[in-house]
């Protein structure tokens, strides 16, 4: 879909046009939803996140200008509402426990279930290590393949920035999976 | 190129952002440096170990949920958008509307045949949300007088819910229904009747989202956790119940970890042991576990420790669970 297409949709949620609406969330809830998962750690919040943005979104469909991507737009959003619920839940002393919390697949055995949880826990281990900022930049680079551009416009921070942050990030996990090389060695 | 320079050009490499000079710049150096060969080959493998982390999916339970929502948060947004505009308008429409009343009244008191139009006397502000006139309040069974209620002040920007629309009539006219909710404040102590009452409505039935319903119950948590306040039966029923019966696994995680900062009886302890039984989220089992382990230290209880005993050998249970069970089985003196 282009970028036109998404401002189109935009408009028709604006508009008030429910199925714009629907088509908007087909279209970006994966994603978005992907996003807040990593930065949340926990897939229940990810979830509250993901529709809070989506009611956002039609409250201020209005404030668009079209200066940014529609998907920037919409990842900005999530950022913001990530970091409004990370200190929620630091005030309230919630502690994720989503990496226990691994659906097995069909037919998986009990023991490769476990190895593919901890990794995966391993790898939410090392990303909650990050400090939020780095998450954000290396999340967005890394697992939703956007341009270092894009990110900076999203989080409204220079290109320069976006490059240091990603830097840093994997500076940290670079020496976080020296540390535990053997563990992640066992675990992989 | 520095050395220095590398893991920032290996990042930008991994992530499609290094341009042709660069990427020809960190090739040349690579084939020179050995110790930036190794760092880059760590930066790939950190790269990949991240893909390790497998994306979450939109269940099919989350998209009927999120679309219901939108969904109304897009009639919500319809009807805002009859606000007044000017600010002569509100006063005009409270004036339409008290002369509609009146006119009303007068003609009931003279028992006076038709009733007259409300339409005639809504405010112009107001006019897709007025009601229909006599005639149609007739012909769909509601009785004149209810037809007539006073607008809604749209100007204190009221929720309006359950929104449904007539087509015109013969008469060119539409129909706007809707339900009104205002916000009302209830204070008390938290055992005091009213405010429990309240509470335990809020968690069992009254949360649109499962972020509400989660902050009920933290409300909750915060009044009776740790001995600070008894709950009341209905709070104690209500918990249960969102543990057994929620459909979301962070709700039920949020209530067990509500009913575990209670004092320990009977229906917490069964519903605790349902949990552990038959809840399909390990983090809710890891809490009941956690919760009958604690309150079975202090007065052990043949149920528990069978169920205990029960997950820590069973092979299909995860193995945090499984793990956790068999150490609180050790701390139990039974």
């Amino acid at each position: 879909m282009t970028e036109l297409e998404d401002a189109g949709l935009l408009e028709r949620v604006r508009r008030g046009d429910t199925d714009g609406a629907a088509e908007l969330f087909e279209r970006y809830a994966p994603s978005l939803l992907r996003f807040c998962d990593r930065m949340l750690s926990d897939r229940a919040s990810a979830e509250e996140v993901t529709q809070e943005v989506f009611v956002k979104v039609i409250s201020r469909a209005h404030q668009y200008d079209g200066r940014a991507g529609v998907a920037s737009w919409l990842f900005a959003i999530a950022a913001n509402a990530c970091r409004d619920r990370r200190r929620r839940d630091r005030r309230a002393n919630v502690v994720p426990l989503d990496g226990i919390a691994e659906p097995r697949a069909k037919g998986e055995g009990i023991e490769s279930t476990l190895v593919h949880a901890e990794r995966r826990r391993a790898v939410r281990e090392a990303l909650a290590e990050l400090s939020e900022e780095q998450r954000e930049a290396l999340v967005l680079a890394r697992y939703h393949g956007m341009p270092y551009a894009e990110i900076a416009s999203t989080l409204g921070i220079s290109v320069g920035a976006v490059k240091t942050r990603i830097f840093r990030a994997v500076e940290t996990l670079k020496a976080r999976f020296s540390e535990g090389e053997r563990s992640w060695t066992a675990a992989t | 190129m520095d050395c220095r320079d590398l893991t920032a050009l290996a990042a930008a490499r991994l992530a499609g952002e290094a341009g042709e000079t660069e990427r020809r710049e960190l090739s040349a150096h690579l084939a020179t440096c050995e110790s930036c060969r190794a760092e880059m080959a760590r930066t790939e493998s950190v790269w990949t170990a991240l893909g390790e982390d497998a994306d979450a999916p939109v269940t099919p339970e989350f998209r009927r949920r999120t679309l219901a929502l939108l969904e109304e948060e897009m009639l919500r947004s319809r009807v805002r958008a009859f606000r007044p505009r000017t600010r002569f308008a509100r006063p005009l429409a409270q004036a339409a509307a008290l002369a509609a009343a009146g006119s009303l009244g007068w003609l009931l008191a003279r028992g006076a045949g038709p009733v007259p139009s409300a339409a005639n006397a809504r405010p112009a502000a107001a006019s897709t949300a007025a009601a229909r006139p006599a005639a149609s309040a007739s012909r769909s069974g509601i009785s004149p007088v209810a037809a007539v209620t006073a607008p809604t002040d749209l100007g204190t920007n009221p929720r309006l819910s359950n929104i449904a629309y007539e087509p015109p009539g013969a008469d060119g006219k539409v129909a706007v229904a809707f339900d009104v909710t205002t916000r009302r404040t209830v204070s008390g102590r938290p055992e005091e009747p009213e405010v429990a009452n309240l509470l335990a409505y809020l968690v069992s039935h009254n949360a649109e989202t499962a972020g509400e319903k989660s902050r009920a119950i933290q409300l909750v948590s915060e009044h009776y956790g740790a001995g600070l306040a008894a709950p009341s039966p209905e709070i104690v029923a209500a918990l249960t119940n969102t543990l057994k019966k929620d459909a979301n696994p962070g709700v039920r995680k949020k209530a067990a970890d509500a009913l575990a900062s209670l004092t320990m009886t009977p229906e917490i302890r069964a519903a605790f042991l349902d949990s552990l039984r038959s809840d399909k989220n390990p983090a809710v089992r890891l809490v009941a576990v956690d919760a009958l382990a604690a309150a079975a230290k202090q007065s052990p209880d043949a149920s528990t420790i069978e169920s205990l005993r029960a997950k820590a050998v069973d092979p299909q249970e995860n193995g945090f669970v499984r793990a956790k069970a068999a150490s609180a089985l050790k701390a139990i003196s039974f």
